[in-house]
């Protein structure tokens, strides 16, 4: 049972506004009380070794008659594509000397739990005007990439609720399309075209070139967040095969 | 007789407003006075053009020259190998590889005077001579340009270039006939097939999109150009937008739909901007928006960016992705043109498709009968890259053979190398070998050979590529393209790439050729959708016609074009190497040893076959040889 920070457990639930919520929960049964059977929370199950067996196909969330699933980050799992060094660097890199918002976890080496860095708000108001004025999903993605360079975390929690859709269906089309990029950005883009005619004027060597020049892999950013090295199907410049595109990302230039 | 005449009236009072659009003193006019047309595509772009049309107005205002030239930035003209690309008027003097430093000579020796500036014209590279004028290049003289007929000529950003050379004429033609089965009757009887790949009747698809009733009916142009290689659409989309926009026009009055959307890919930043620019300019003088051209008809276009994922080419995927999902497709029991865009019925074409309809209207159905072969008509747009001497776009009539287009306009192989193969279609397409450069080019001769139309991407490759290596790199595309929604795509093609991959590393066996025919023959049958339906083409292909290239790499471990790394090292030849210590520095793992002016060794060790030491030798001493075959097995072991 986690311990809370006053030294109580989730079982005791104090006087607090988010327990008055829950009474008539049983949190040792996990279940409701006084309520029909079938009725419940319903908890993930593990396997021996402790780990979770659930790997959110989402299956469940897309079944469910009366809609009373949703899936969403989970706190007591690592999560993955969300780079929290790349993003705390940003945030360090964005405020030197001031506090990110995070607290001073990070000072101390500690990974805090739910770390958000502080991203500016002010740049996220072109993609609110645009989710108003009709726009879809993805070109609201897309703006929100065009202000900050990558997608953060806060701002796709930002157009789920604008669109009023499930975080995890943002989440879905962000991390489907190749162009959207869920880590920060460096200050320059070089994007190494691999398609046909690159690749049969030797693209692969040019992003292995590139990749050991930065020593970064490819996808990869710089630590000093100066260069992202990518890869792009093909930019149509199959003149100038092998191609690459360089350019300063918008947000930090 | 009354209806004929209301029907006069209502033409009348169409080509009026069709005439008041038209701001004729905006238009940079005919090629009688002279001028000077820049092209400013993409790849002249990367090239260098800005600082050659900077200069060439630099030039003419120091000899006062810039109020009597016009220097027009166009679209592009094709050739992209040679680029910058300026072309002189009247004349039509055509200079490629421009450098800002010769802009000085040109305007001196061509626009002042009447000469040409010899040194700088365009080399034929078979014969050596130089070509003056544009018309003369073969690269263009081999061509029919019916849809590209503009590009290279007007200024992509102004909308009076195009009006002013009879634009929206057609689509004023077909509004002042009022009649939309009549449009469709047109675009059938002409026999117009879709552009993008499969090759449907875009007629027909037109009418089955009217007669299917909805709501809404929506008209979609799928420019979301995703095969590597391929720049047709781009070269729509950003040399001639309005010709996309009329077609669209022309369709969307024919099937009756109220609303449009152009999905772009994201890669396309200059066409995404340049066709915004020109629905912009549609709007504000009455060809797009609300009552076109006074008729009362109302109509809008939206532009959808994609964000890169192949599989958004697929009809279905494409509307789910407008729609704000992730971009899978769906089984196709009940056809777009029936359950679309949200829904309702919706018709999709590829943006050439588009291009194509304003010259159909005003040429008559005819005119375009009268180019290209039995099943396939008109011209087709390729974008030929590759080791041909010539890369650009090249508009032929179909049935044209591939010879024609890559020897006699794409002027052969670079290097004076041997053609090996073509590639056509990108990862849904095949590699035809030289055998077959006689077959004249269509929809149905391509399926024939088991290569396919696609979009046009043509990608010429020579005996440095190593067929099972280029298999390889488009089934790594495919694999990683595969939205993951059906299990034959999503693993068949994983599977197909490790098989690949094992052969590439000279540990494939026999079985593993059967296993391939076999696995490719399942993911075609079982996939849902066309990306997996074609996505073994490129490994068909390859078995069926460089099977001994293929078993060289399995029985004899070995690659005939060096290129499959396990199966090569690089060896330094000790009489052609002077030891003058080129490579030693340039070497990333530092294998290289050897004294000043002594022959070098590589240690095989430490080689991780990066090609950088043979690339820097002056002396042509390194060369690629088989590994042996002990030290493949020693390392599969």
């Amino acid at each position: 049972m986690p311990r809370r920070s006053d030294g109580t457990t989730a079982t005791e639930p104090k006087g607090s506004a988010l327990y008055e919520v829950l009474k008539g929960i049983d949190f040792e049964r996990r279940e409701l009380v006084d309520k029909p059977r079938g009725v419940g929370l319903f908890d993930l199950v593990k396997d021996k070794a402790g780990a979770y067996k659930c790997y959110a196909c989402t299956l469940c969330e897309r079944k469910c008659p009366v809609d009373c699933i949703e899936i969403d980050y989970c706190p007591e799992f690592e999560e993955l594509p969300f780079d929290l060094e790349a993003e705390r660097a940003l945030a360090l890199a964005t405020l030197p000397g001031e506090s990110c918002g995070a607290n001073a976890a990070c000072v101390m080496g500690e990974q805090p739990a739910g770390f958000v860095p502080e991203i500016d708000m002010k740049l996220f108001d072109p993609v609110v005007a645009g989710i108003r004025g009709g726009s879809g999903l993805v070109e609201a993605l897309h703006a929100t990439q065009e202000a900050y360079g990558y997608l953060p975390r806060v701002a796709l929690e930002e157009i789920a609720g604008e669109m009023h859709l499930p975080f995890s269906r943002v989440f879905g089309v962000a991390s489907f399309y190749a162009q959207f990029r869920l880590t920060p950005v460096g200050k320059h883009v070089i994007s190494v075209c691999m398609g046909t005619a690159c690749h049969v004027a030797g693209a692969p060597l040019v992003a292995e070139a590139f990749s050991q020049a930065l020593d970064v892999p490819v996808g990869g950013t710089t630590p000093d967040l100066l260069f992202t090295l990518e890869t792009v199907n093909c930019i149509g410049a199959c003149a100038l095969a092998p191609a690459a595109w360089a350019r300063t990302s918008r947000t930090r230039a | 007789m009354a209806a004929a005449k209301t029907g006069t009236a209502r033409q009348t009072r169409i080509r009026k407003a069709l005439k008041a659009a038209l701001r004729p003193e905006l238009a940079t006019g005919d090629d009688k006075a002279v001028k000077i047309r820049v092209c400013a595509g993409s790849t002249c772009n990367a090239t260098g053009r800005a600082a050659v049309s900077d200069a060439l107005k630099k030039e003419l205002d120091k000899r006062e020259h810039s109020d009597k030239v016009e220097v027009v930035l166009t679209g592009c003209h094709g050739l992209c190998q040679e680029g910058p690309i300026a072309v002189v008027h009247p004349k039509g003097v055509f200079y490629p590889r421009l450098k800002a430093r010769d802009m000085a000579e040109i305007v001196e020796t061509s626009v002042v005077g009447e000469d040409v500036v010899e040194r700088l014209l365009y080399r034929d590279p078979q014969t050596g001579a130089a070509v003056a004028l544009e018309k003369d290049v073969p690269f263009y003289s081999g061509q029919t340009r019916v849809v590209r007929a503009l590009n290279g000529t007007i200024d992509p950003t102004s909308i009076d270039d195009y009006l002013s050379r009879g634009g929206y004429t057609a689509l004023a033609k077909v509004l002042g006939e009022d009649d939309p089965e009549a449009v469709i009757d047109l675009v059938e009887a002409s026999g117009l097939r879709g552009r993008g790949g499969a090759g449907f009747p875009t007629g027909t698809k037109w009418r089955y999109c009217r007669a299917n009733p909805g709501e809404k009916h929506y008209i979609i142009a799928n420019g979301d150009e995703g095969d590597p290689g391929a720049f047709m659409d781009r070269a729509i989309l950003e040399d001639n937008p309005h010709s996309l926009v009329e077609g669209m026009l022309i369709g969307a009055f024919a099937i009756g739909a109220d609303e449009g959307y152009v999905y772009v890919r994201h890669e396309y930043p200059l066409a995404v901007s340049r066709l915004r620019l020109a629905l912009e300019q549609a709007r504000e003088r009455g060809l797009l928006g609300e009552d076109i051209l006074g008729t009362g008809w109302d109509f809008d276009l939206r532009i959808n960016q994609g964000a890169g994922a192949f599989v958004c080419g697929e009809s279905t995927a494409l509307t789910a992705s407008i729609e704000g999902h992730r971009g899978m497709p769906r089984g196709k029991h009940i056809r777009t043109v029936a359950h679309g865009l949200w829904q309702q019925p919706t018709d999709l074409n590829n943006v050439e498709t588009f291009a194509n309809v304003p010259w159909i209207v005003t040429n008559g159905s005819e005119a375009f009968r009268a180019m290209g072969t039995e099943g396939s008509k008109g011209t087709k747009i390729f974008s030929l890259a590759g080791k041909a001497r010539n890369s650009g776009l090249v508009e032929v009539p179909m049935g044209a053979t591939l010879g024609e287009v890559i020897f006699s306009i794409g002027g052969g192989m670079q290097d004076g190398r041997e053609f090996k193969a073509v590639q056509l279609g990108g990862p849904s397409g095949g590699c035809l070998p030289a055998e077959l450069l006689d077959t004249p080019i269509d929809f149905e001769n391509l399926t024939r050979y088991g290569s396919m139309m696609g979009s046009g991407g043509m990608v010429v490759v020579d005996d440095t590529t190593c067929m099972v290596d280029f298999a390889k790199f488009f089934f790594e595309f495919t694999a990683q393209e595969s939205c993951g929604k059906c299990v034959p795509c999503r693993i068949g093609t994983q599977r197909v790439l490790e098989i690949l991959e094992r052969i590439t590393a000279g540990e494939g066996t026999e079985h593993d050729v059967e296993l391939l025919e076999e696995l490719s023959e399942d993911i075609i049958e079982g996939s849902l959708c066309q990306l997996g339906g074609s996505a073994p083409n490129p490994v068909l292909t390859t078995l069926r016609y460089f099977r001994d290239e293929v078993m060289a790499h399995v029985v004899e471990k070995r690659c005939p074009a060096k290129v499959c790394r396990p199966l090569i090292k690089y060896t330094i030849d000790p009489d052609a190497c002077t030891g003058c210590m080129a490579c030693t520095p340039a070497c990333p793992t530092s294998a290289i040893s050897g004294e000043r002016k002594q022959a070098h060794v590589i240690d095989q060790k430490l080689c991780i076959k990066c090609d950088t030491c043979r690339q820097v030798c002056k002396f042509d001493a390194i060369p690629v040889v088989d590994a042996q075959p002990a030290l493949v097995e020693g390392r599969a072991q």
